[in-house]
C-alpha cells in the first residue's frame, strides 16, 4: 500500500527517476579524491601507538630528508595559529583540543605529525619516519574503567565529561518501583560502531590569495563548514569557500571538520601550497571519530495488566578522549517514553571520557532509547504474559490522547505510533506466524517475531543555534528552464531530486526542466544539511513557498500580458494558460525573456527577471514515528540468526518521493542489522582498536540485509507541505525490532543478556546454558600440538575490558635480584603481521645482560644492560629488512612486560612470562 | 595505506620466477591473485623488497589430468577451477570450497595456488587439500620437490615452504565416482572466513566405509585432518555410523583458538553439531541414543 503522500500533485508523492543516479552509476561522481589542482602537495599523519602517554620528544629530521617531501608539522609548528575545536552547538571543549597532539598523547591513531609531499606515497614513507619517544601510562579504555580510573585528562578531576539528573535516589519514585506489581530492570550494552561512510573523511584545502582559502570537504553541509572554519580558525567567513558537490555518506561523522582536517588546513595557511588529505580506511577505522559505545540499566514499574507506572534510567556512555560534543546524550532520557502514557520518569546520565578515539553523532545518536525501552517492552510483556502487541496498545500515546505532555513535558502532537502499529499488524497476520512458529519448535526450529514502535524529533529548528530554516531560492531562466538553489546537502539523500520533485510540483513545471544547485558554501544560503532528519521537512518547506512566490509572479505577469487577471492563470507543463482561452496559452519561456528582457512590457513595480527566494522557519519540532516488525529464524546449533521477513510501517507525513523514503529506511535498517548481529569496535586492555580493518569490524552485506517491505502511513504533519523526517529512523527502530525477534525465538533458552552485537558465540551461549566465551581446558590433541603454542598465545585472546584499573600507579616494585630474572621467559611480541612466540634466555651479571631470543626462525644472542628489573638490549635483523630492533623490558614478579622499537613498523608491544 | 617502495618483476617461465626468488635471498614476495598480498602490502604490514608477479607465467596455469590425479596449476583462477567440467566430474567437493573462497568478484583474480600456499588456517582450499591427500608440487634453483598437502602446513600462514621455493601446482588424487562428498562451514557473512568449517570424502564399498578424508578449517593453526573419526569411520557399515560420537572424537583432534569472532569453546561445540549433522545428511547415520 504504497500511498502516495498527501497534497498530491503531479509530482509530489512519485517514484521518480532521481537526478544524481546517472552520474553516480557510471562513475562520474565528483568526491574530493577526483578534485586535482595545480600544484596539489599530499599529507600523511604520523599517529599515535599508544592509547596514553606522555610525549617525550619528536625527531622529524630523518622524515625532512625524504625526497619529496616538503614540510613536516608538529604541534609546536601550529601552535601560532589559535583553534578553537568547538563542537555541533559552536561551543568550546571542555578540555584542550589541539589538532595535533600537545605533549601527550590520549588515544591510539591521535595524529601527531603531518608530512606534506608530492604524493601520498612518500608522504606515508615520511610519516613512518618520525621518531617519537613517548612515556607510556596505563590508560583508561572501558567506561568501567574510567569510573575508577586516572582522569584522561591532567585538568580534570574525574572522567565524567557531562553529567545531568539525579545522582541520589529519588525516594517517591523508588517506591513506585519498589511497590509496582511488576518491576522489570533490564539492561543494555551497546558496542561502539563505525560509521563507516563509503567515502572516508577528505580534504583538498587551496589558499587563493592572502585571506582566500577553498576548502573541497567531505561533508554535510558546506555552510556549516564554512561557519565551523571561520570561528574555530578565527578567520573571516568571507574569505572561506566550502564546496562538496558528491558525498559518500556522512551519518553524523562529517558534521563539521576535526583534527586531522583543522591540519590540513593549518599546513596550507602555513606552506601555501594546495595540500590534499584522504583518509585512509586504516585511519578512518582507528582515527575517525566513532560512535555508539554506551551502556543503560532501565528500570520499569508495571501494574498488574501491564500499564506502565514509572521507570528510571541510568545511562553512560563513552565519549573517547576528544568527543565532537562532549555530552551525556540528554536525548536519550528526553524521547525514552515521549510516546507512551507514563506518569513519572526519572534518571541519570553521564559521559566519561576515556582514552579512545572520541565520539560523533551517528544516525539517531539518542537510539539507546528505543532500543532499550522496546526491548524492556518484550521482556515484560514475557514476564506479565501478555502479547507483545497488547502491551503497546495499552500504554501508547494514541492521537485521540493529543495533544499532550509527555512525563518530560515534552509537548506530544499529532504522533502515530500506535496507529502504525495498527497498520503493521493489519498487513502482517500475527496469528499466522504463531501458528507457524508453534509447529516449527516442535521440529526444533525456532522462529521469532519482533514488533517496535518509535517516535523521533525530525526537522528540529530554531531551538539550537545551528538548527536553523532552510533557504530556497528559486528562479525561471530565460530559457524557461528552472534552476533551484537550495540551502540543503546530500550524502546520498537525493535532494536534488526531491527538492527538484517538489518546485516542478509547485511551480507548474516539467520535472525534467528543474535543476537544484547545492553543496557549495557560495551559492544559497546558510543551514546545517543533513543533520537530524529535516531536510525533507524544512528544505521541503522552503521550496513550496519559493515556488509559490514565483508562480504568483509568473501569473502575474502572464495576467497582464494577457490581458486578463492573474488568478484566471494557471501553470501547467512549463505553459501559462488561462482558464477557457486556449489561444492565449504561452510557454514559460516567452515570459521569462520578457521578465528579463524587455522590462518595458512589465506591469509598474514588478521587479524584472523571475526568481523568488523564501527561507522557511517550520514549528520547532516535527515528531515522525514507525512501527516495525522482522521475523527471523535462530539455528540452535550454530547460534546464527537468518532475517526471513521485515516490515516498516512509517509514517513520514508526506512521503516527497516513496522511493527516496524507503532507501533511507532500508540504509538505516541495514546499520541497524549490522549494530545488532556484526559490527563491534574493540579495543584491547592496552587500547589498541583491535577491529582495524574490514576482516574484523564486520559491515552488514547485500547478503545480509532482507528484501524489506514497506507500509506508509502518511499522515501530514504541520509544517509546510505535511513532511517528517525520515533520514534516521530505521537505524533507530531497526536494532530493538531485530532484538526482539531474536528473543522471541529464543525465550524458550531465557532471556538474552543484551550486549550488542548478538554475535553466534554469544546466542549459542544462551541456547547451551553456559558461556562459549569462557576459557575451557581440553587435553591438548596429539595431531595439532606441533604448531599450537603460535595460536594458543594470550594475545590473540581479547584481554577483558572491564577490569577497574587502578586509581593510582601502583609503586614500583623493588628491584628483583638476579635469580628473578635470570631464566627462560616465555614471550609474545604483538607485530603487525600477528602475535609471534619466542623464548627468551637472560643472564644478569650486575649491570650487565646477555642472553639469546629463541623462535622458530632460529636463535640469536644478545648483550644489554640491566637498570633494576628493566632490561635493554638490541637486536639487529635483516629481514624483512635491516632494522635494529630495540628491546625495553620490565620484569614484575613472574611477569614480563615490554615494548619492542622496530625502526620504521613503530613500537609492538611484549608479554611473557616465566617459561 | 599506500604500499612501502618495491621492485616489481614479472617472470614469464617458471625458471626465471625461480632465479629472481633465489637471487632475492628472502627479500621476495609472490604476487599471484593479489586477494591476500596487496591489502597487506597497503597496510605495510608486509614490505618486501621485490614483487614476483606470477600472472605472465603460463606454465603455472590449468587444469588436466595425470595419472589417476588431476592437477591444478597454481596460477589456476579460483573462478576458472568453479567453471572446470573436469573438476566437477572427479572432485565435485573441492568445486563447492572453492565456491565458498571469498566472494565472486575477489574469485575472479584470486588462485588456487595463491589459497593453498597463504596457508589461512581458516581458510577453505587449505583444508581440502588435506582431506582429499592431495600432493603440492613445489620448484626453486635446487630442483623440484613434492610434499602432502597434510605435511606442508605449521601454524597460521606458515608451511614448509622455503623463502626461494614456489608451488607449481597441486595434484588431487583420484576419488572414485560416487563417492560421498562432506562440506560444511558456518561464517557470519557470506564469503568471509570460516569460524568453523569441515571438508571430506567418503568411499563406501559393500555399505561399509572403505576410505575416508577429512580435514577441519578454522579449528586450530592449520588445517586439521580429522585422522581419529576418519578410523572410527573405517570399516563400519553405513547405518552403524553414530553420528555425534564421530563428531566428538572429530572434534578431539582440534584445537580451535579465541579470536575477534568467535570463542575457542564455541569452535568445538558448534563444530561438533556441524559434523553429526553433514555426516546425518550425507546417509542416514544411526541417532545417537
Amino acid at each position: 500500500m504504497n500511498a502516495p503522500g498527501v497534497g498530491t500533485g503531479r509530482y509530489i508523492g512519485q517514484r521518480v527517476r532521481r537526478k544524481e543516479d546517472p552520474r553516480l552509476l557510471t562513475g562520474r561522481g565528483q568526491f574530493v579524491d577526483d578534485i586535482v589542482v595545480p600544484g596539489m602537495l599530499h599529507a600523511a599523519f604520523t599517529r599515535s601507538p599508544i592509547a596514553r602517554g606522555r610525549i617525550v620528544s619528536i625527531d622529524t629530521a630523518i622524515a625532512r630528508d625524504v625526497p619529496g617531501v616538503h614540510a613536516v608539522y608538529t604541534q609546536a609548528d601550529l601552535a601560532h595559529f589559535k583553534v578553537d575545536m568547538i563542537n555541533f552547538y559552536l561551543v568550546s571543549p571542555a578540555v584542550e583540543t589541539t589538532p595535533l597532539a600537545n605533549g601527550r598523547v590520549a588515544y591510539v591513531g591521535e595524529p601527531v605529525a603531518l608530512v606534506i609531499a608530492d604524493s601520498r606515497h612518500i608522504a606515508e614513507d615520511a610519516a613512518s619516519l618520525v621518531e617519537v619517544q613517548y612515556a607510556d601510562e596505563t590508560p583508561v579504555v572501558s567506561i568501567a574503567q574510567a569510573r575508577s580510573g586516572a582522569p584522561v585528562h591532567p585538568a580534570t578531576t574525574s572522567n565524567i565529561s557531562a553529567q545531568m539528573g539525579e545522582e541520589e535516589p529519588d525516594e517517591e519514585l523508588e517506591a513506585l518501583l519498589r511497590d509496582a506489581p511488576h518491576l522489570i530492570t533490564h539492561q543494555v550494552v551497546h558496542q561502539r560502531i563505525s560509521q563507516s561512510p563509503m567515502e572516508t573523511r577528505g580534504v583538498l584545502a587551496v589558499r587563493d590569495g592572502a585571506e582566500e582559502l577553498t576548502l573541497y570537504i567531505t561533508c554535510q553541509s558546506p555552510h556549516l563548514v564554512a561557519r565551523w572554519v571561520s570561528l574555530a580558525l578565527g578567520l573571516r567567513q568571507t574569505a572561506i569557500r566550502v564546496i562538496a558537490k558528491d558525498v559518500g555518506g556522512g551519518f553524523g561523522l562529517k558534521n563539521h571538520p576535526w583534527k586531522e582536517e583543522v591540519s590540513v588546513i593549518l599546513a596550507v595557511l602555513a606552506f601555501g601550497r594546495p595540500l590534499k588529505w584522504i583518509e585512509d580506511r586504516y585511519e578512518n577505522l582507528i582515527g575517525a571519530n566513532q560512535s555508539r559505545e554506551a551502556e543503560m540499566v532501565l528500570r520499569t514499574a508495571f501494574d498488574a495488566e501491564g500499564r506502565v507506572l514509572a521507570s528510571h534510567g541510568d545511562y553512560s556512555c563513552n565519549n573517547g578522549a576528544y568527543p565532537q560534543l562532549e555530552e551525556c546524550n540528554i536525548a536519550v532520557h528526553m524521547f525514552l517514553w515521549a510516546a507512551y502514557k507514563m506518569p513519572r520518569y526519572g534518571f541519570l546520565t553521564r559521559g566519561w571520557y576515556t582514552n579512545t578515539v572520541g565520539l560523533a553523532a551517528y544516525r539517531g545518536p539518542w537510539a539507546m532509547e528505543s532500543l532499550i525501552r522496546e526491548t524492556a517492552l518484550d521482556v515484560a510483556a514475557r514476564r506479565i504474559g501478555i502479547d507483545p502487541i497488547e502491551i503497546r496498545r495499552r500504554n501508547l500515546v494514541r492521537l485521540q490522547d493529543q495533544p499532550t505532555l509527555s512525563c518530560m513535558s515534552i509537548p506530544i502532537e499529532d504522533i502515530t505510533p500506535a496507529e502504525c502499529l495498527e497498520q503493521l499488524v493489519q498487513y502482517f497476520d500475527v496469528a499466522a506466524f504463531r501458528k507457524e512458529q508453534a509447529a516449527a519448535r516442535k521440529a526444533g526450529r525456532y522462529l521469532g517475531l519482533g514488533i517496535a514502535t518509535y517516535i523521533e524529533p525530525t526537522g528540529a529548528a530554531g531551538s539550537i543555534v545551528t538548527m536553523t530554516g532552510e533557504l530556497a531560492q528559486v528562479r525561471i531562466e530565460p530559457t524557461g528552464r528552472v534552476t533551484a538553489t537550495m540551502s540543503t546537502h546530500s550524502q546520498g539523500h537525493g535532494t536534488a531530486t526531491t527538492m527538484a520533485q517538489i518546485i516542478a510540483d509547485r511551480l507548474g513545471v516539467p520535472y525534467e526542466d528543474v535543476t537544484v544547485f547545492e553543496g557549495d558554501s557560495s551559492r544559497g544560503g546558510f543551514s546545517p544539511g543533513a543533520a537530524g532528519s529535516r531536510q525533507g521537512v524544512v528544505a521541503g518547506g522552503a521550496a513550496i513557498k519559493a515556488s509559490e512566490l514565483l508562480a504568483d509572479k509568473v501569473r502575474l505577469l502572464a495576467g497582464h500580458l494577457l490581458e486578463t487577471s492573474p488568478d484566471l492563470v494557471r501553470i501547467e507543463n512549463g505553459m501559462a494558460h488561462v482558464a477557457g482561452k486556449p489561444e492565449l496559452s504561452r510557454s514559460l519561456r516567452s515570459i521569462a525573456e520578457i521578465a528579463y528582457g524587455e522590462p518595458d512590457r512589465l506591469p509598474p513595480g514588478l521587479e524584472p527577471g523571475l526568481e523568488a527566494q523564501y527561507r522557511y522557519q517550520p514549528p520547532p519540532m516535527t515528531l515522525a514515528s514507525a512501527a516495525n516488525a522482522c521475523v527471523v529464524e535462530v539455528d540452535a546449533e550454530t547460534g546464527m540468526v537468518k532475517i526471513l521477513r521485515w516490515i516498516s510501517a512509517e509514517d513520514c507525513g508526506t512521503a516527497i518521493n516513496p522511493a527516496v523514503v524507503e532507501g533511507q529506511i532500508a540504509g538505516g535498517l541495514a546499520q541497524a542489522i549490522g549494530m545488532v548481529l556484526l559490527e563491534e569496535m574493540t579495543f584491547d586492555a592496552a587500547g589498541n582498536p583491535t577491529a582495524a580493518t574490514y576482516k574484523d569490524y564486520l559491515l552488514p552485506a547485500i547478503s545480509d540485509i532482507p528484501d524489506f517491505e514497506f507500509v506508509h502511513c502518511s499522515t501530514p504533519s504541520k509544517s509546510v507541505g505535511g513532511m517528517r523526517g525520515v533520514g534516521e529512523g530505521g537505524a533507530i527502530i531497526g536494532a530493538p525490532t531485530l532484538v526482539n525477534a531474536i528473543a522471541d525465538a529464543l525465550a524458550p533458552f531465557g532471556e538474552i543478556p543484551l550486549r550488542l552485537p548478538l554475535t553466534p558465540t554469544r546466542l549459542l551461549s544462551l541456547i547451551e546454558g553456559r558461556d562459549l566465551a569462557a576459557k575451557v581446558e581440553h587435553p591438548q590433541p596429539e595431531e595439532a600440538s606441533a604448531a599450537t603454542a603460535a595460536a594458543d598465545t594470550p594475545a590473540t585472546v581479547p584481554a577483558p575490558v572491564d577490569q577497574p584499573v587502578p586509581a593510582a600507579r601502583a609503586p614500583e616494585p623493588a628491584a628483583p635480584s638476579g635469580p628473578q630474572i635470570d631464566g627462560d621467559w616465555k614471550m609474545v611480541l604483538s607485530t603487525p603481521v600477528g602475535p609471534q612466540a619466542m623464548v627468551g634466555h637472560f643472564e644478569t651479571d650486575g649491570t650487565a645482560l646477555s642472553g639469546y631470543l629463541k623462535s622458530e626462525q632460529g636463535s640469536m644472542g644478545f648483550t644489554g644492560i640491566v637498570e633494576g628489573n628493566r632490561l635493554k638490549f638490541d637486536l639487529k635483523v635483516d629481514k624483512p629488512m635491516k632494522i635494529t630492533l630495540k628491546y625495553d623490558i620490565t620484569i614484575e614478579g613472574a611477569r614480563l612486560t615490554g615494548k619492542v622499537k622496530m625502526g620504521i613498523f613503530g613500537t609492538a608491544k611484549l608479554v611473557g612470562e616465566r617459561g | 595505506m599506500k604500499p612501502a617502495p618495491f621492485d616489481y618483476l614479472a617472470p614469464v617461465t617458471v625458471e626465471e620466477a625461480c632465479a629472481a626468488l633465489a637471487e632475492a635471498g628472502g627479500g621476495a614476495t609472490l604476487l599471484a591473485g593479489g586477494q591476500t598480498l596487496l591489502p597487506l602490502l597497503n597496510l605495510r604490514m608486509s614490505q618486501p623488497f621485490i614483487v614476483i608477479d606470477l600472472n605472465r607465467v603460463a606454465a603455472l596455469k590449468g587444469i588436466s589430468r595425470g595419472q589417476a590425479c588431476t592437477r591444478i596449476g597454481a596460477m589456476t583462477r579460483q573462478c576458472e577451477a568453479i567453471a572446470s567440467a573436469e573438476l566437477a566430474r572427479a572432485l565435485p567437493v573441492l568445486v563447492k570450497a572453492v565456491k565458498h573462497v571469498g566472494h565472486h568478484q575477489t574469485r575472479n583474480r584470486g588462485t588456487v595456488g595463491g589459497s593453498i600456499a597463504l596457508g589461512e588456517p581458516a581458510a577453505e582450499l587449505p583444508a581440502t587439500a588435506v582431506a582429499l591427500d592431495a600432493i603440492i608440487e613445489i620448484v626453486s634453483v635446487r630442483g623440484k620437490r613434492e610434499t602432502a598437502a597434510g605435511e606442508f602446513y605449521l601454524g597460521p600462514y606458515m608451511t614448509t615452504l622455503e623463502p626461494d621455493e614456489l608451488v607449481t601446482a597441486i595434484r588431487f588424487p583420484d576419488w572414485p565416482q560416487g563417492h560421498i562428498t562432506l562440506f560444511r562451514e558456518v561464517a557470519q557473512r557470506p564469503g568471509d572466513f570460516a569460524l568453523v568449517g569441515l571438508v571430506g570424502a567418503l568411499v563406501v564399498e559393500d555399505g561399509k566405509v572403505a576410505r575416508a578424508g577429512l580435514a577441519w578449517f578454522g579449528m586450530g593453526p592449520t588445517p586439521i585432518r580429522a585422522r581419529s573419526a576418519e578410523r572410527m569411520l573405517l570399516g563400519q557399515p553405513l547405518e552403524a555410523i553414530e553420528a555425534n560420537a564421530v563428531a566428538e572424537r572429530a572434534v578431539a583432534d582440534t584445537a580451535p583458538f579465541d579470536d575477534h569472532h568467535a570463542s575457542a569453546e564455541y569452535r568445538r561445540t558448534v563444530g561438533a553439531r556441524i559434523f553429526a549433522r553433514t555426516l546425518r545428511e550425507a546417509f542416514p547415520a544411526k541417532e545417537a541414543a
